[in-house]
């Protein structure tokens, strides 16, 4: 009886925290080269993110042709020689929120782009409201990890570190 | 109670699954992704193709033609005789690009207009269709000015184009181009005023940053000139594209390149040239 009990609140529990879920389809994401040549940066304003809150679990991804650049070249080069986003034209992010300490999370997952899968660990903050959670990190990512070649010729205007941040506040799914 | 228990088994087999889940819940995609870059430069080799500049975006080209292979070494194989056009053209939209070029040898001021109808989508229209509007007057003189039967529309001719190209695969794009050229004046009175031709042209990628390109212009209703063969390299470094090129036409604007043409590829008269463009971004 007692276990029927417990795998009944488990069954509840299980179903109830199933739909507290959020989501978000126009998140941001930016990133920026820095080298003393040249900076680049670009910023992808339809990132789509999920969250359960009973899980922990987080998602996101993106379309890699949705970044724009403000020099149209790059954009070209971006998308044709270095991401090969005819390829590769998605990239995501499957992982979990390990901890939140005063809204401030630390996320683990493995992060694909340009085909490659990489288990990253990143920190950022964390706020969870009635009804929405926005985050915002900002983490490194190394271009030679996702088998991103630089030719020589331009090696020194496009770093091999590249800044990524994220903005995004998902909204409970109803 | 094993009821119970395999359902809340399969209610933890949510949860397990709940990233896969997750994703699932992210939008999917029912906006039409459309194919792009499907050429290098604004060129095949001579002909236009269906890339314009970008929005916003200024190219400037120099075109430079020598002179016949078959030349002799007393003129260096051709490279003598050299003639240039400088060129701009300017992305007003994305779909709507303007241009401005003059050529040396002729003395031919050029202005054209392109005009992106419609772009490839995956797994949708196969094909780019952009239309190409172009106008040409010929320079004068004083002295010609002064003569009694000059009229400055005689100095004009006009090329339309519909270019419709499809990439194949990543490397691989063709294109078709259905050209009309008007002269308000010919030379002879044998000559039409309007003169139909039918372009075929192609792009390779051999590298990322290396294509070879091909083109050929076939005369439909022209006796007198000869039809038109053309193979060119694109080499981009950074914010320059490079274009070499071997053609039996020594011209770089339509009506000079396709129906000024007596060259003739078996008996040695091909033009080696190339363009160099850079472009400007200068509108973000």
């Amino acid at each position: 009886m007692v276990l029927r009990i417990i795998s009944l609140i488990f069954v509840c529990v299980c179903v109830e925290l199933n739909a507290q879920q959020f989501i978000s389809n126009n998140g941001i994401v930016s990133f920026y080269s820095e080298t003393p040549l040249e900076n680049i940066s670009a910023v992808n304003k339809n990132v789509s993110a999920a969250y359960d809150l009973a899980s922990s679990d987080l998602v996101f991804q993106l379309d890699i042709k949705k970044f724009i650049f403000p020099i149209a070249l790059m954009q070209e080069h971006f998308n044709e020689n270095y991401l090969e986003s005819d390829i590769y034209p998605k990239s995501k992010f499957i992982g979990r929120v390990v901890n939140i300490i005063d809204e401030q999370a630390t996320v683990s997952g493995d992060l694909t782009i340009h085909g490659i899968t990489n288990s990253i660990k990143m920190v950022g903050s964390f706020i969870k409201s009635k009804n929405s959670v926005l985050i915002n990190s900002k983490f490194i990512i190394k271009l030679k990890d996702y088998n991103i070649k630089i030719p020589k010729i331009v090696m020194y205007k496009i770093a091999e570190e590249i800044e990524v941040k994220v903005n995004i506040e998902l909204i409970e799914l109803k | 109670m094993k009821k119970t228990i395999i359902l809340s088994i399969f209610f933890c087999s949510f949860s397990v699954k709940a990233q896969d889940n997750l994703l699932n819940l992210l939008s999917q995609d029912d906006e039409p992704i459309y194919i792009s870059y499907l050429f290098k430069g604004t060129k095949v080799v001579n002909g236009q193709s269906v890339e314009l500049p970008s929005k916003g975006v200024l190219q400037f080209t120099i075109q430079h033609r020598f002179g016949t292979l078959n030349s002799g070494f007393y003129n260096l194989y051709g490279l003598d005789n050299s003639q240039v056009r400088l060129g701009f053209d300017y992305g007003i939209k994305d779909f709507l690009a303007v241009g401005l070029g003059r050529s040396s040898t002729t003395k031919t001021i050029d202005a054209n207009s392109k005009l992106r109808i419609k772009r490839q989508i995956k797994d949708g229209f196969p094909v780019a269709i952009v239309a190409n509007f172009a106008a040409y007057v010929k320079q004068w003189q004083y002295t010609d000015n002064q003569l009694d039967d000059f009229l400055f529309t005689n100095q004009l001719s006009f090329a339309h184009q519909l270019l419709i190209a499809s990439k194949i695969n990543r490397d691989l794009t063709l294109q078709i181009s259905p050209t009309l050229i008007h002269y308000n004046l010919v030379e002879t009175l044998d000559e039409q005023n309007d003169k139909y031709s039918l372009g075929l042209g192609g792009r390779y990628k051999i590298t990322k940053r290396i294509s070879v390109n091909a083109e050929y212009f076939h005369q439909l209703n022209d006796k007198i000139n000869s039809n038109v063969l053309s193979f060119g390299f694109d080499i981009e470094t950074g914010g320059h594209v490079f274009q070499l090129h071997l053609s039996n036409s020594s011209a770089m604007i339509v009506p000079g390149f396709i129906t000024k043409n007596t060259g003739n590829w078996l008996d040695g008269d091909i033009y080696f040239g190339f363009n160099i463009s850079r472009v400007f971004t200068l509108n973000k």
